[in-house]
């Protein structure tokens, strides 16, 4: 077991309003961890300080960068730089490049991961490994099929899958996904779930997954962090925290469950 | 019947577009055009090298707004900044190469190093312009190249170091290169042509590799979707900022085109209206395809010279130009290009189409029909995909 991401009183305020309250958390590479809780809880925003979108107004952001064990700072990092440092992300609204193929959808995240971005002289396709590297995520994500469909024809079923190889294509240590089943229908959230599964099993990369959908987060997690109003109200395994009274108590009310 | 007839004419014509309009004979095609083009009356030869520098305006113009989704409106800055540099180099240096390579050759080679100057000021003005300028994005990345063509402007009009004659700007001289027996004005309506057309196809052949380039696609990525880009850990505003002087540079051969072309560096060059002629080019062509800009540029030209035949219509050329602008905008997201491709389609379709097509133009034609449908099939599933995402947008 390692440490993969560490945050250390993260700490986010809009003005009067704190929406991220001193989290302190570790993620550890071998479960897949669900951060949950009720509409407004902050997990957005927590992800969004976590990917270096927005900068924290106190506390600090440690990744695992590569293959040891050592934990890098990231968080003054801009996007781009904790990307590169090994963490991706999906976001809750899916987000691909919608005019262009799947095909170059992953490409570009293979040429982005290869440092490959000045090339101007070379052929975009011309470059037989990172070809052979986005056959095989293709592969992998069951995209196959639909390689050179264009993103804005596909469902919205198959664009999550996009985004999914997308993330995975620069080769990340952890994979923040942002509601994965959000919109789907359920035989898509049956095929997502399962691909999750697979993929976990297959790759080094570390899951973690916000989740609204319960019969979701219970299936998949090893670990459940509640957020409830900016910190941690509970954090453990699936049958101890989904007990948990003051869980329960938290999520009354609100439409989430 | 004879509808019948029409129906399996096109569709014959159809397939041999497919089967023999290969990217090489098409290139053939276009390369005995250019030639014959030298041939043309002097005043044609003129009008067909200004549309080239145009196109290539427009071109490098689009390598940021249609690839990057960086619409620029101060583009008129480099355009400037090549015509400039090369009207000073062969204003003040002319007899300082004539010292060194001799008077015969002096003016080619002055233009020559005109050309590398221009292109050098136009990298360093992009350079910090582009630096600044990517940091914002849509209107306020118009608006501040805007400010800074403008700024351009200002400073050439008041000349503080000297160098740029003022409002009259800089002449050209091109001179005439003289070897004992050979003597070759390069100034010539046919030479400077020859000039520019090997000069501007070179240039295209160079953006079309960087659009098809790992840096290309990326630029793709990033005017879909500039937070996906970062995400998957591209930096997207030093890529911009490669990109805009990418796109500079390509403006300022241009510019170094346009100075001898129009024998004058003018402050013009870098008034927002000039800007605004690569957008409207590329507007009217297609933002979304790489000819887009060249084709626009073609129908821009064209148009405003078969105005200008016309003495009545001539001061009305901007107004005729506004209201194809309105109707392209409504009517044809993807500019002539756009419209042109839809238009194959419809007449050649694909498919399904295309199969019922050959069914009345006869049977000797379905081996080609065939392998035609399935080229033309993944082609224009793409154009219509753009289309849609221009309907939605």
């Amino acid at each position: 077991m390692t440490t993969v991401l560490k945050t250390e009183d993260l700490r986010k305020q809009f003005g009067q309003l704190t929406a991220v309250d001193d989290v302190s958390i570790e993620i550890d590479d071998d479960k897949i961890t669900s951060i949950i809780g009720p509409n407004g809880a902050g997990k957005t925003t927590f992800y969004n300080l976590l990917t270096g979108v927005l900068e924290p107004t106190s506390g600090s952001i440690w990744l695992r960068s590569g293959e040891g064990d050592e934990l890098a700072d990231v968080t003054d990092a801009e996007p781009h730089e904790v990307a590169q440092a090994g963490l991706s992300r999906s976001y809750q609204i899916t987000n691909i490049f919608e005019g262009l193929t799947v095909r170059e959808n992953v490409r570009v995240a293979r040429i982005s991961h290869e440092g490959t971005r000045l090339d101007f002289r070379s052929r975009a396709t011309g470059d037989e490994s990172v070809e052979a590297d986005v056959e095989e995520l293709l592969e992998l994500t069951g995209l196959t099929d639909i390689a050179d469909t264009p993103c804005d024809t596909l469902s919205h079923g198959e664009k999550r899958t996009v985004e999914i190889a997308l993330a995975l294509a620069i080769e990340p240590n952890v994979f923040l996904m942002d509601e994965p089943t959000a919109g789907m229908n359920p035989t898509e959230v049956t095929e997502i779930v399962s691909l999750i599964r697979e993929l976990d099993a297959d790759l080094d990369a570390t899951f973690v997954v916000t989740e609204h959908n319960m019969d979701v987060v219970t299936d998949i997690s090893d670990r459940i962090v509640v957020l409830a109003e900016g910190s941690i109200l509970a954090d453990g395994a699936p049958e101890d925290v989904l007990t948990d009274e003051r869980v329960t108590e938290a999520y009354l009310g609100s439409d989430s469950v | 019947m004879s509808a019948t007839d029409t129906g399996g004419r096109v569709s014959r014509f159809g397939s041999a577009v497919a089967e023999g309009w290969t990217r090489e004979r098409l290139g053939l095609l276009g390369a005995v055009a250019l030639v014959l083009v030298a041939f043309a009356p002097p005043f044609q030869v003129y009008l067909f090298t200004d549309f080239l520098v145009v196109a290539l305006f427009a071109l490098g113009f689009n390598l940021l707004y249609g690839y990057t989704g960086l619409l620029s409106f101060g583009h008129g800055l480099f355009y400037a900044g090549g015509a400039y540099g090369i009207a000073i180099v062969l204003r003040d240096l002319t007899p300082v190469v004539a010292d060194v390579v001799g008077a015969g050759i002096a003016p080619l080679v002055t233009f020559a190093l005109g050309g590398v100057v221009g292109l050098a000021l136009v990298v360093a003005l992009a350079v910090p312009v582009g630096w600044l300028s990517v940091r914002l994005e849509e209107i306020y990345f118009a608006l501040i190249t805007l400010a800074f063509g403008m700024l351009g402007y200002s400073l050439i009009i008041q000349d503080p170091a000297g160098l740029t004659n003022g409002t009259d700007g800089v002449i050209v001289l091109l001179g005439t290169v003289d070897l004992g027996g050979f003597s070759l004005r390069i100034g010539g309506r046919r030479i400077y042509y020859a000039i520019s057309a090997v000069t501007v196809v070179a240039a295209v052949y160079g953006v079309w590799r960087v659009v098809n380039s790992p840096f290309g696609t990326v630029c793709k990525a990033i005017r879909e979707s500039p937070d996906r880009a970062a995400a998957l850990g591209i930096d997207v505003s030093h890529h911009r900022w490669m990109t805009f002087i990418v796109s500079a540079a390509v403006v300022g051969i241009a510019g170094v085109l346009r100075a001898g072309l129009a024998s004058v560096a003018s402050p013009g060059l870098t008034h927002w209206s000039t800007s605004a002629i690569a957008v409207i080019a590329t507007v009217i062509g297609g933002a979304t395809y790489f000819y887009g800009p060249i084709v626009g540029a073609f129908i821009f030209l064209y148009i405003r010279w078969a105005i200008s035949r016309f003495p009545a219509l001539e001061a009305y050329w901007e107004l005729f130009f506004g209201a194809l602008l309105i109707a392209v905008v409504l009517f044809f997201k993807q500019g002539a290009v756009g419209g042109l491709l839809l238009l194959r389609d419809r007449l050649f379709g694909d498919g399904d189409a295309d199969d019922a097509g050959s069914g009345g133009g006869g049977a000797r034609d379905d081996g080609g029909q065939a392998t035609a449908a399935t080229d033309d099939g993944a082609e224009s599933g793409d154009d219509n995909a753009r289309a849609d995402r221009g309907d939605n947008s």
